[in-house]
């Protein structure tokens, strides 16, 4: 498809974004409707006269600098500027907002009614809602506190790697040449940009000499456009005279007038679109939400239950409407907030140290359930660098290595023709390194010229060895430098050999045309006459590059009779006084912009882990299928519609699109096509690749891939992935390459551009969800035994077993270490085989975790509890049978000689430090049934044993830190009036044992069912 | 993701929650189908029934290993409590406030202390404890069952020894007047032997800790406040069905402004009496004030 098309479709699509949001918010439209409006600028086809008059300035002078100073002031600095960034105490609050923060917000809010009402009856004890209030609050401010800082942390990462350097412009005013910082630039303003400037602003064009500019940042394209003060073109992105914002220029230079400042130009648009896309839910997120409707549907209907239960008892209203509170707070796993931000803190400390910077906390577990990751080309897939991959001569193609480190196999360099071959693409080349670069690996050297003779002069440095030495012994006589109609570049070389006086010719260009000039070929050293079987042999070997997506240049040379041209003849390069035909043809080049080593490898990854890999890039689709080829997306014997037809010889209309795997579709097919027709697309072809495609597109692709139920993650390093870097569920961004708008709009940075870091995040991902899952499973247990003491003290009248601030002692003190420690489990299985889960089926907490957890799990903690509790009563003289009922009585302040089963008599405060006992005990029965259930959440599936039971050494320390700390609030004194726990007997640490035994072998009775009846009943109630 | 993130009206989800409670397609009701629910039902029926038979099983070995006459542990009992009667409290605070000239207010001090000394009445304690020769003086230790039933002797407390404060000669304990009885006693303790059987009895010992000038003098009844020895040590409910804490009556001679903080401390070196989170462990510490 043409440019033109391409082109037009931006500006199209803008429109088409524009009504989608209408619908939403009218402002929004207004701003698109504004955006395509000033799309349509004229200002490179007027004439320059008109030009002039309209920004009042010259084509030779520049503006005045007063003027300059008054467009400054109306139009404001040249510079993008920075999304608004969220300000810190939005931040901040969104920390204080999420799911599990309100649960624990209303909460309190309960606490605090409670307290009122309790107050209100003038009842002494009532305090412990009132802490518990305060508590909850702390928790939810301290964890907000802790995940901002996070957040803060690597905002800074991020933001240590902006470009801090102000960019430089030569501007010309009152005739004058200045350098000034490119801000300060304003419309109308005359500036030239030479190569290696990034250019300051959208320019016209006004003289141009040999101006190439690289516009990937942009539009994805790698190869060099160049710039020519024609205009070219109607549509203001496609002709030749304007030149944009941020792109850079590589060699050349030109003059030009600026018609777009700062967020008026097309970069600046582009990046005012990322601002406009809404952020997206974490999947994260949408789990928590769903697990906090099911704990708070739990929580009210136990309270309801047991408020019908009190007021059937005798309560009155108040207190069974106390009890309801009671009973709807303990419900909330206090705990679970600080463990879920930890646990995710941990993983994006993992992260981090492999390269992966991750903004948002819960992205983190994004790329776990990511299911499509949409992939820029340039500069993710690719090196962004041009470089030779195929060289052809002697009848052969031979592969060069491309690989960014020089690790790859290299090719036969035996033969004569290579070196005739080499020696040429050394001489017939201008571009030089720059110098002081003698520790740099040559292929990061940097270099002036242009792309192309840039990957020849490095792959002959690597190949023949210095190249700038190897010019000097074959002194340049004379040049002839490539332009567009002769389309070839030749140089005159004295021979190193001082007794050969014989002139070398050295010329490459268009492969056409150089054969044409060719009348012998080198083959193995030999010059062979140029018949028809080596044309052939050419033509093919030219298609089958041309094919590979790469850019072809053919080589040759001739040796000049030194009677003819004697030393010291005087080459006129303007007339030609020297043969240009009847050369002798060396050989093929072509370059590519090579994948990046580590790219096939992780596409393969990410395939065996059922994630589907689509580039979508601003490339050609030639190109973009090469590259996709070469790392994988499209695999070996996968066929587009057009190869089947092609191999069939019937129309594209007759094949059935169902059998082609691979589809490569361009913008201007996407431009024509419908959502449903896109989403059909996508659904029916598994190897997809987008070319041609522009900012919207890609938006479009994405929003398309998100309708089809996938968790889509976009990486992407120019300014013209940023809108899809937003939508995406994930946008990850490349730290080096990336531009800083990508970065902005991204979730994830990756420092080191490695797109294999990809596959780590997902592998971090799937396990953090997987331990999270564990990490939920047990602190959502102890919830049951917290909760059935208060229970049987309402309608047992039991004195309580349990009090409120040793559940919080269990919640935020001795299980935190042991919950955060499962994020340290290895994975169960390869989770790298497995697809990504099922956003609608695999949730974090499903109906059987909780009932697993609470009703059979908890229930065995609550029968030790109770067991410990009536030992601890009874062997102090309280049978358990008397307990019930007592409540009354024991906890009658006036009351001082209570009798006890034993006929002893206890005043009020032995009663009370007898029910810190009960506390402590069931503390400690809650501890010692805990450890079990740390232990068997290790897995879900495999026997702990298979797993390696004391190989995740943090849990072991977290339960030995466990223990400590329970030791520590048992028998430290003064812990009886300060916390409640008083020192009980050894004795009783071991009354919950046996049933801690018995959590761990019927879960393993459960594990190992399922694993021996995957499918069967047992499976589907019982595994979670 | 898209279809999960849509925000859904409300209709849709009530919608949304009818297919869940019942859904015709698979024939579910709340997730599951009759058949699956009869056997989860089942499996937590089994379930509850192992575990309620495991914890009942525990519950009985914990029984089964208590001895009957002594509790394994007396951690919380190390000092015994006292308490005085009438236990009138305001709010946290004893306070024995009483209008002499009125009638209700001190029948409701003397009516208290009556109800107290119902098991002391001399008749019920002597027939009680007739087979028994206590020896004042002398702790009643005993080795073996010898009282009937396979219990231990207890020695008898008559309401008498209370003399003036006995309820039998004055009716109003002294409430009519500016003389008022309180009745001290002792929790009781399982093996408890005051002064670690050095054969010194514990005695009572009232002072006022405010209000001292209203009180002209403190009468103590058994007339050196003492707790006779033979009632220690205690054997508990199922060796000593019949027992009765010993007790000491205190009359308290107001004067002036009839209004006094007093406490009464059961003095042995083994009773203690300074634990600030323990107000009543060896002492009780009471407000008494008579108005006319």
């Amino acid at each position: 498809m043409s440019k033109q098309d391409s082109y037009d479709m931006f500006v199209e699509m803008d429109n088409k974004g524009g009504d989608v949001k209408i619908k939403k918010k009218i402002k929004k439209k207004e701003r698109m409707e504004n955006m395509k409006k000033e799309m349509d600028i004229d200002d490179h086809e007027i004439p320059i006269e008109e030009l002039e008059m309209k920004y009042t300035t010259s084509v030779t002078k520049g503006l005045t600098t007063t003027f300059a100073t008054q467009v400054l002031e109306r139009d404001g600095p040249n510079e993008l500027k920075p999304p608004k960034g969220t300000p810190e105490y939005v931040k901040f609050a969104r920390q204080l907002a999420g799911g599990l923060q309100c649960l624990m917000w209303v909460a309190a809010v309960i606490c605090f009614i409670a307290f009122g009402i309790e107050l209100g009856k003038g009842e002494p004890s009532c305090y412990d809602d009132l802490y518990l209030a305060v508590v909850l609050i702390t928790v939810v401010v301290v964890t907000g506190c802790f995940g901002y800082y996070q957040e803060f942390k690597s905002t800074n990462i991020i933001a240590s790697f902006k470009n801090l350097v102000p960019q430089q412009a030569v501007v010309i005013r009152d005739g004058q040449k200045n350098e000034i910082t490119a801000s300060q630039l304003v419309v109308g303003d005359l500036v030239e940009i030479k190569g290696g400037d990034r250019v300051p602003a959208d320019i016209r064009i006004i003289t141009a000499q040999g101006c190439k500019v690289d516009n990937s940042s942009l539009t994805g394209e790698s190869e060099p456009q160049s710039k020519t003060p024609e205009c070219t073109h109607e549509s203001p992105l496609e002709t030749r005279n304007i030149a944009f914002f941020s792109t850079t220029c590589l060699e050349g230079v030109a003059t030009g007038v600026i018609i777009n400042t700062g967020d008026r130009t097309i970069i600046g648009r582009i990046a005012s679109l990322a601002s406009g896309v809404g952020n997206e839910k974490t999947p994260i997120a949408i789990e928590i939400e769903h697990f906090v409707d099911i704990i708070a549907g739990l929580a009210i209907f136990f309270g309801f239950t047991f408020f019908v239960v009190a007021m059937f008892i005798g309560y009155a209203f108040l207190e069974a409407m106390i009890f309801f509170m009671a009973i709807v707070v303990a419900y909330v796993p206090e705990g679970l907030l600080a463990t879920v931000t930890v646990c995710l803190s941990l993983t994006a400390k993992r992260l981090a140290r492999k390269n992966c910077v991750v903004k948002n906390l819960e992205a983190v577990e994004t790329l776990g359930s990511t299911s499509v990751i949409c992939s820029d080309k340039t500069g993710t897939l690719t090196q962004n660098r041009m470089t030779v991959a195929h060289l052809w001569f002697d009848n052969k193609i031979h592969a060069a290595d491309t690989t960014e480190d020089q690790s790859g196999q290299s090719f036969d360099q035996s033969s004569e023709t290579w070196r005739a071959l080499a020696r040429v693409a050394g001489l017939c080349n201008r571009a030089t390194f720059r110098p002081n670069q003698e520790t740099i690996p040559i292929p990061r050297r940097l270099v002036m010229g242009d792309a192309s003779e840039t990957a020849l002069l490095k792959f002959t440095e690597l190949t023949v060895g210095n190249v700038m030495d190897y010019r000097a012994r074959f002194k340049k006589v004379c040049e002839v430098p490539f332009n567009s109609t002769n389309k070839f570049q030749l140089s005159m070389h004295e021979l190193d050999d001082p007794l050969d006086l014989r002139y070398l010719l050295v010329m490459k260009g268009a492969p056409e045309r150089i054969l044409e000039r060719c009348s012998t070929i080198l083959i193995k050293g030999q010059e062979l006459p140029l018949d028809e079987q080596w044309k052939e042999a050419f033509q093919t070997a030219y298609e089958d590059l041309g094919s590979l997506g790469e850019r072809v240049l053919g080589f040759c040379h001739l040796y000049l009779n030194e009677k003819e041209f004697p030393r010291g003849y005087s080459f006129d390069p303007d007339d030609m006084n020297f043969p240009t035909s009847g050369l002798c043809f060396a050989g093929l080049i072509s370059m590519i912009d090579p994948p990046r080593a580590t790219v096939p490898d992780a596409v393969m990854k990410c395939r065996t882990a059922g994630i589907r890999v689509i580039m979508v890039t601003g490339d050609h689709p030639i190109t973009a299928r090469a590259i996709a080829a070469n790392v994988g997306i499209i695999t070996e014997g996968s066929e587009t519609v057009e190869d089947i037809a092609a191999r069939m010889r019937i129309p594209v209309e007759q094949v059935n699109k169902r059998d082609a795997r691979a589809c490569v579709i361009n913008g201007g097919q996407l431009k024509d096509m419908s959502s449903e027709q896109l989403d059909e697309c996508l659904r029916s072809h598994p190897e997809m690749v987008f070319a041609r495609t522009s900012p919207q597109q890609k938006l479009i692709i994405v929003e398309s891939c998100q309708r089809l139920g996938s968790i889509v993650a976009v990486t992407g390093d120019g300014v013209n992935d940023s809108p899809a870097l937003k939508k995406a569920d994930i946008g990850i961004a490349m730290g080096i390459s990336g531009s800083d708008a990508a970065k902005n709009a991204a979730d994830m940075i990756l420092l080191d551009d490695n797109f294999a870091s990809i596959v780590t995040g997902v592998e971090q991902g799937r396990l953090i969800f997987d331990n999270l899952k564990k990490s939920i499973a047990y602190t959502l247990t102890k919830n049951i035994p917290e909760l059935t003491p208060y229970l049987i003290y309402i309608t047992c009248s039991v004195p309580l077993p349990l009090g409120c601030i040793t559940i919080l002692f269990i919640e935020l003190a001795t299980d935190i270490f042991p919950s955060v420690s499962l994020a340290y489990e290895k994975a169960e299985s390869d989770i790298m085989h497995l697809k990504p889960r099922n956003p609608r089926r695999d949730r974090l907490v499903n109906e059987s975790l909780a009932a697993y957890s609470y009703f059979q799990i908890g229930a065995i903690q609550s029968f030790a509890g109770f067991t410990d509790y009536f030992a601890a009563m009874a062997q102090e003289g309280w049978f358990p049978l008397m307990c019930i009922g007592l409540r009354g009585q024991w906890e009658d302040v006036h009351l001082q000689d209570l009798q006890d089963g034993y006929g002893q008599e206890w005043t009020f405060n032995q009663r009370l430090y007898q029910q810190y006992t009960c506390y402590t005990v069931f503390f400690v029965s809650i501890e010692i049934c805990q450890i079990s259930d740390v232990l068997i959440r290790k897995t879900r599936r495999l026997s702990v044993f298979q797993q390696g039971f004391l190989r995740n050494k943090v849990l072991v320390s977290a339960i030995v830190f466990q223990l400590l700390l329970g030791n520590l609030l048992c028998y430290c004194p003064g812990m009886p009036n300060i916390f409640n726990f008083m020192p009980i007997r050894v004795q009783w640490w071991f009354v919950p044992v046996p049933y801690g035994i018995l959590i761990f072998v019927y879960d393993e009775i459960r594990k190992l069912g399922i694993r021996r009846h995957p499918g069967s009943w047992w499976d589907q109630e019982l595994y979670y | 993701m898209a279809t999960l993130k849509e925000k859904r009206t409300c209709g849709q989800r009530c919608e949304d929650f009818g297919r869940f409670v019942w859904n015709p397609d698979h024939g579910t009701f709340m997730g599951r189908t009759p058949v699956k629910w009869v056997c989860i039902s089942l499996y937590y029926v089994a379930f509850y029934v192992v575990m309620t038979a495991l914890f009942a099983l525990a519950l009985w070995t914990l029984m089964y290993t208590l001895d009957p006459y002594a509790p394994d542990y007396q951690d919380r009992l190390l000092s015994p409590g006292v308490m005085v009667w009438p236990d009138v409290y305001n709010e946290e605070n004893l306070e024995l406030f009483y209008n002499m000239s009125e009638k209700s207010s001190l029948d409701r001090m003397a009516q208290c202390l009556r109800d107290f000394l119902i098991p002391y009445n001399d008749t019920l304690q002597e027939s009680c404890h007739r087979m028994h020769q206590c020896k004042p003086g002398h702790y009643n230790l005993q080795t073996s069952f010898d009282a009937p039933g396979h219990t231990k002797w207890s020695c008898p407390f008559n309401q008498s020894v209370l003399e003036q404060c006995s309820g039998l000669e004055d009716p109003t304990f002294g409430y009519n007047g500016t003389k008022p009885c309180v009745i001290i006693k002792m929790n009781r303790i399982i093996s408890f032997l005051p002064n670690n059987g050095t054969g010194m009895a514990p005695y009572v010992n009232c002072t006022a800790l405010e209000g001292h000038e209203n009180v002209d003098w403190i009468e103590y009844f058994p007339s050196n406040g003492t707790f006779d020895l033979s009632y220690f040590p205690y054997y508990g409910k199922q060796a000593q069905p019949s027992y009765v804490n010993p007790l000491v009556a205190v009359k308290i001679h107001l004067i002036g402004q009839r209004s006094a903080k007093i406490q009464c401390r059961v003095v042995a070196h083994n009773i203690g009496y300074e634990n600030f989170y323990e107000p009543y462990e060896g002492k009780v510490i009471f407000q008494i004030k008579a108005t006319s």
